[in-house]
């Protein structure tokens, strides 16, 4: 991490149709962080972080990047793959490339050195034999990793992902974390996950928000999932 | 067919235009899981075709030399625009029950359709006719008309296949990517409405929804990306109006049925041929 901020919230509402689900929200995500975001089903991840990527409006207060002037980054985004509809008979080079598609105007191709630079994001995540295969068909660590390319092929400033490794297997989900662990490392991106695995989460991230009935709860990955701040936070009694 | 010499040589050609048209829009109706929109559009273009004629006929609109298709192409289109533009809206919006609205949108079309049309003497003069689908006369000006419009269709899938594309398979994505997703659908459902009512005025709404749906289905059963998905759609389409043209012709059937009876048979045959294939494949280890 280089020590300055990415994002800061100042005040800030989020919800959705008027609902406020979190609201007075001051934060202030790391730089070059690998930031890990914890809560309980319906705790407001999803909100929190459609609400960075421009998805959903603030319904209050104001979102700051003052590590860019002002200017949003570039963002990746790698969703729920359940929210994306098997119907479409797109070849994974195919979605792949709509990663691209920020940097190439309406009524123009894209060209070949893009159409490079995708293999190439295809290659970084793993998945360069899946280039041809329907990505309807791919298993879901398989998905996940095209996911990530399409992610990677927009030149991401700043990459969020939600839920990347919800309902893989437990191999699957070691290889995909340990792939954004090599992300994050190498290319120094500023990454923000949602996971409900504790163990994953005391592992590779560096920066915690952690939803807790209408909180968010900010800190060091050493700060609060150590063993007793988990058992404070959830209310458990320790023996 | 295509002799200079033969009568119906530009219904051959509109034949061909709609068979290559409507898929190609059809596959995006089909991927958005918009079929039913499919079916409701078609109607509510020929009610807008009722609607103008109903106008003319109340002296509410003044009368045109020759302006028969003006103003049937002038109601098909303000109707499905307008049902179009505002059945997307509400979808997008993700409220009440989508198959709900459409339903009822298609059967107040129908319903409205037949009382417009039934004390209206330009009915029995023609319009039933076109509304059923009866490619008999067409002329130069209207197949100049139908190709220029579905060029321009064509023309615009093209040029912004990538964007239309991106929106409707991950519109999250694209907000991502700072693209305006109200503005690409409203684009993609303008064309869509385009071609619908230019399909209706030549072939009515029953050959419209058929050459909409069946062809992408068929490519559906074989495509493993969207070049192949969009080229076997429109392929099939073309095929089928052409072979439907010719049976029609030569046992002296109505053209739009033959079309749609003979889509239905090549869809059937191609599912059992995919069955056969994928059943005589081993099995994966």
């Amino acid at each position: 991490m280089t020590g300055d901020i990415l994002l800061k919230f100042d005040n800030v509402a989020v919800g959705y149709d008027r609902h406020v689900v979190l609201s007075d929200l001051q934060l202030a995500l790391p730089q070059g962080g690998f930031i890990g975001l914890l809560g309980a089903n319906g705790s407001g991840k999803s909100t929190l972080i459609k609400t960075i990527l421009g998805i959903l409006p603030p319904l209050g207060g104001r979102l700051e990047f003052p590590s860019h002037q002002g200017r949003a980054p570039v963002l990746g985004y790698v969703p729920q793959r359940e929210s994306l509809d098997s119907i479409f008979p797109l070849s994974s080079f195919e979605v792949v490339l709509m990663g691209v598609c920020g940097r190439v105007g309406p009524g123009l191709r894209i060209g070949a050195e893009e159409k490079n630079f995708a293999r190439q994001c295809l290659h970084a995540a793993g998945a360069e034999n899946l280039s041809r295969q329907p990505f309807a068909q791919l298993s879901g660590g398989q998905k996940q990793r095209v996911l990530i390319a399409r992610a990677l092929a927009a030149q991401p400033e700043f990459l969020l992902l939600d839920e990347p490794t919800a309902g893989i297997d437990a191999v699957a989900s070691l290889a995909v974390m340990e792939l954004l662990s090599r992300i994050h490392r190498e290319q120094g991106l500023t990454i923000l996950l949602v996971n409900h695995d504790l163990r994953v989460m005391q592992k590779y991230a560096n920066h915690v928000l952690w939803l807790h009935e209408g909180r968010v709860l900010e800190g060091t990955a050493h700060e609060l999932l150590n063993r007793d701040k988990i058992a404070e936070i959830l209310g458990w009694q320790l023996h | 067919m295509f002799s200079p010499d033969f009568l119906l040589r530009n219904s051959v050609y509109v034949s061909l235009l709609i068979g290559a048209a409507c898929p190609l829009v059809g596959v995006y109706l089909v991927l958005r899981r918009l079929v039913f929109m499919g079916v409701a559009l078609p109607q509510i273009s020929s009610c807008g075709i009722a609607f103008a004629f109903a106008l003319h006929t109340w002296g509410a609109v003044p009368h045109l030399e020759n302006g028969e298709n003006t103003l049937a192409f002038a109601g098909s289109t303000v109707f499905t625009l307008t049902a179009i533009l505002v059945l997307s809206f509400l979808e997008r919006r993700g409220r009440g029950l989508v198959e709900g609205r459409i339903g009822t949108a298609y059967v107040l079309a129908g319903a409205w359709s037949v009382l417009l049309l039934v004390k209206n003497p330009f009915g029995e003069h023609g319009l039933l006719d076109r509304l059923k689908g009866e490619i008999i006369a067409v002329s130069n000006s209207d197949l100049a008309w139908t190709a220029g419009a579905f060029a321009l269709v064509l023309i615009c899938l093209l040029l912004f296949q990538k964007e239309f594309m991106l929106v409707s398979f991950d519109p999250e994505m694209a907000v991502t990517l700072k693209k305006n997703v109200v503005v690409w659908d409203a684009l993609l459902f303008l064309l869509i409405g385009l071609t619908i009512s230019m399909s209706v005025l030549s072939v009515g709404p029953l050959v419209t929804f058929g050459f909409l749906l069946i062809p992408p289905l068929i490519a559906r059963l074989f495509a493993a990306n969207m070049r192949q998905f969009a080229l076997l759609a429109v392929g099939s389409g073309v095929a089928s109006s052409l072979a439907g043209f010719y049976i029609a012709l030569r046992w002296d059937l109505p053209v739009g049925a033959v079309d749609v009876a003979l889509l239905g048979v090549v869809f059937a045959v191609m599912c059992a041929g995919k069955k056969i294939f994928s059943m005589s494949r081993p099995a994966p280890v």
